[in-house]
């Protein structure tokens, strides 16, 4: 391995790499603009521009291979006044909408005019007037003025999408960046492109005038919106979620993130949310106490079982975590159910991101064992027989089932059911044909871990605090298993956890600290496998 | 051990500081008395000799470099200055300003939808005027607040607006500290 010399320091580089990859990663900060780790190399910004030692003028560090015994020094004067000359010409025609631009506070342009910058502009000509708020695309709007040219974007819909919507069009100071003629800005990843601007001249429509980055909180978690599991960070203030950030992990996402996904957060903050549980009496729906509640769903659940338990037909929310699902199966297996099933969306999928399942944890629930257990009807046969009037008592979690069960038999197994209790977070159309609702909790109020489609176990955090008497699905389940059997089983998700770690074998020996920030795959060969407290689930 | 005895060495009294505190007392009744007095000689002769502002009635100007409650400045075109970019919101010690931009189709294309100051958790710092890149929250002379319930002072955008004429020597003098 070549050994190069960073600034006095020693450093062991792999042979091909470039320089500005080698010193960031070493923890040497060098500027830079149109150099992204997931992107090809432009070297169109000259920022990053170094020492180095024999050569005669400052080289782009983004472009300059290691070679052993390479000296670079990044802190010289003449550096210095390299990065002061860029960033003046810069700035140049940049305008001054700090005030209003979205991407203020964390604009690299911004930074680095802290650093680098001048206080005087020292140009009399005015400033470049070009399109400002130009609306390329279903979710991006472009402010030419603000542009740097650094072409990452350009080189995004190139490299990544492969679509090929964005281009930097005539030359010298008339460059500018637009969209082409036919074709506007509308790949499922085009919101990216405002992540990777180092400036705001590209901005998502939903985050525009939304609210100051520099109120955001942070909270890394795992996208909910399909079962690749994306990591993402949650920005959250005032107990609203304002936008979902991609989070880089190179073994799920590299650095990016569907646009489907990035706006599945609206429902976090929807008015439309049940906050008290709705109990049917005397044909409407009204809202009850907690406790009454989950009585009410207990007594049912067991007045059903002592008839047989075959009367009885679970379906699973593939929006739950791990925990929620281990839950749920140990409710199921204290009433002897085994008419137990996922109830996925299905959707399109792409090569780059995007899976087929609409839900995160479809994999985590099948895991946990809730699929149907020796005996036990699938959901079609489920539904089959509710309306033939073998199951009396369905306990749906999500809303999932509505949009992908036959409608019609759906329907006569609603006609039929005696007892139908539905865990959602907003009144769905099946909530209102229901005799209990509960109202539960999304990803971004609650601890837990998702188990993506490769297997890989992924943590996600509690962002926004749900209001005060909220229940988590996992909180639900441990009730109402302290309803039903001995005991009273708390819900501490780090606990449960390490429940799930001593009863399922693919997730033996894990823990929360072993599963980290960015995630743990589970071993190819014992995934699929589960038992839960001693009953074994077969595929 | 053997006891010890130690002598304890006790204050005189202050004979001398009593009659020094005695006196000064009495030259402050005497100068209560005399404005007295002259007030009420003045008084008589509705000629009033001593410093009194008949407040509410009567008022003083403030220096421009009093700070009272933070206004907003209005342009001639009747809108506000503010482009709502939240630096006073972030600046405010107390978190009593509240503002929710929104989009408009005019030059400027940001306005605050909402701008609220909770007056009663104001403290008149001005580090929300500091913050301003805009000279568009300014603290005014006025420092009348007081309101009959909580919500009295709560105030929104259309109460906090001020004409840009009325707040010009503010404007100046804040030009004149920031070297601007």
């Amino acid at each position: 391995m070549p050994t190069i010399t960073i600034d006095g320091r020693s450093i062991e580089a792999a042979a091909g790499a470039m320089l500005l990859p080698v010193a960031i990663e070493n923890g040497i900060y060098i500027p830079h603009y149109c150099w992204h780790p997931k992107l090809s190399i432009d070297g169109s910004c000259r920022m990053c521009q170094v020492e180095v030692e024999g050569s005669p003028k400052l080289v782009i560090a983004c472009n300059m291979p290691i070679r052993d015994g390479l000296v670079v020094r990044t802190n010289t004067p003449a550096v210095e006044k390299a990065r002061r000359g860029v960033m003046e010409l810069l700035l140049v025609n940049h305008p001054l909408d700090c005030p209003i631009c979205d991407k203020a506070g964390e604009c690299s342009l911004q930074d680095y005019s802290y650093a680098y910058g001048s206080r005087v502009a020292r140009t009399r000509e005015p400033r470049r007037k070009l399109q400002k708020r130009k609306e390329i695309g279903p979710r991006m709007i472009l402010d030419q003025e603000r542009c740097i040219l650094c072409r990452r974007c350009v080189r995004f819909c190139r490299e990544i999408t492969g679509t090929n919507e964005l281009g930097v069009f005539n030359m010298g100071d008339r460059s500018v960046l637009d969209a082409m003629d036919d074709r506007p800005l509308a790949n499922d990843y085009s919101i990216c492109t405002a992540d990777i601007c180092p400036v705001g001249a590209l901005e998502s429509k939903d985050f525009h005038h939304k609210l100051r980055i520099w109120f955001l909180k942070k909270t890394e978690s795992v996208c909910p919106s399909c079962s690749n599991g994306c990591n993402i960070t949650v920005q959250h203030y005032r107990e609203r979620v304002w936008r979902l950030m991609p989070r880089r992990n190179d073994a799920v996402n590299e650095t990016w993130m569907c646009d489907h996904g990035r706006l599945t957060y609206q429902h976090v903050n929807s008015p439309d949310r049940l906050r008290q549980p709705l109990l049917r009496r005397a044909g409407q729906l009204e809202p009850c106490e907690w406790d009454e509640a989950l009585s009410v769903v207990a007594t049912q659940l067991r007045a059903v079982a002592h008839a047989g338990a075959a009367g009885i037909g679970a379906v699973a929310s593939p929006h739950l975590t791990n925990e929620e699902h281990y839950r749920f199966a140990q409710l199921l297996q204290v009433l002897g159910v085994t008419n137990v099933d996922v109830a996925v969306v299905l959707g399109p999928s792409d090569a780059l991101l995007i899976k087929a399942e609409k839900a995160a944890n479809a994999r985590g629930a099948r895991d946990m064992g809730l699929q149907p257990a020796a005996g036990g009807l699938g959901l079609p046969a489920m539904l089959e027989a509710a309306a033939s009037g073998q199951i009396r008592a369905l306990y749906v979690c999500g809303a999932d089932l509505w949009d992908t069960a036959d409608r019609q038999l759906l329907e006569r197994a609603l006609a039929r059911l005696e007892c139908l209790i539905v865990q959602d977070i907003v009144r769905t159309p099946l909530a209102e044909r229901a005799h209990v609702v509960l109202p539960s909790l999304t990803f971004a109020e609650k601890a837990g871990t998702f188990t993506n489609v490769a297997g890989r176990v992924q943590r996600l955090q509690l962002a926004v605090t749900p209001p005060d008497g909220q229940l988590s699905d996992g909180e639900i389940f441990s009730r109402l298993l302290g309803l039903l059997a001995e005991g009273r089983p708390s819900f501490e998700p780090h606990a449960v956890f390490e429940e799930i770690a001593q009863a399922v074998p693919a997730y033996a020996g894990l823990t929360y600290e072993r599963i980290g920030p960015l995630g743990h795959a589970l071993s190819a060969g014992t995934a699929g496998q589960a038992s839960v407290g001693g009953a074994t689930a077969s595929v | 051990m053997a006891t010890r005895v130690v002598p304890v060495v006790r204050p005189r009294p202050m004979r001398l500081s009593w009659w020094v505190s005695a006196r000064a007392l009495l030259i402050g009744f005497a100068v209560t008395n005399r404005h007295f007095w002259r007030n009420l000689w003045g008084f008589i002769r509705r000629k009033p000799t001593v410093f009194t502002v008949q407040y509410p009635e009567q008022r003083l100007p403030f220096a421009n470099a009093f700070r009272g409650m933070p206004v907003l400045v209005q342009m001639d075109n009747g809108k506000e200055r503010c482009v709502a970019c939240g630096l006073c919101e972030w600046a405010c010690p107390t978190d009593c300003i509240t503002i929710f931009p929104a989009e408009t189709a005019d030059e400027i294309e940001r306005y605050p939808a909402v701008f609220d100051i909770n007056m009663s958790r104001c403290m008149y710092c001005g580090l929300c005027e500091e913050a301003c890149p805009e000279e568009a929250i300014v603290m005014s002379q006025n420092v009348e607040i007081a309101a009959f319930s909580r919500s009295g002072t709560l105030w929104h955008k259309d109460d906090l607006l001020v004409p840009v004429a009325k707040l010009e020597p503010r404007l100046q003098h804040l030009r004149r500290g920031y070297d601007r």
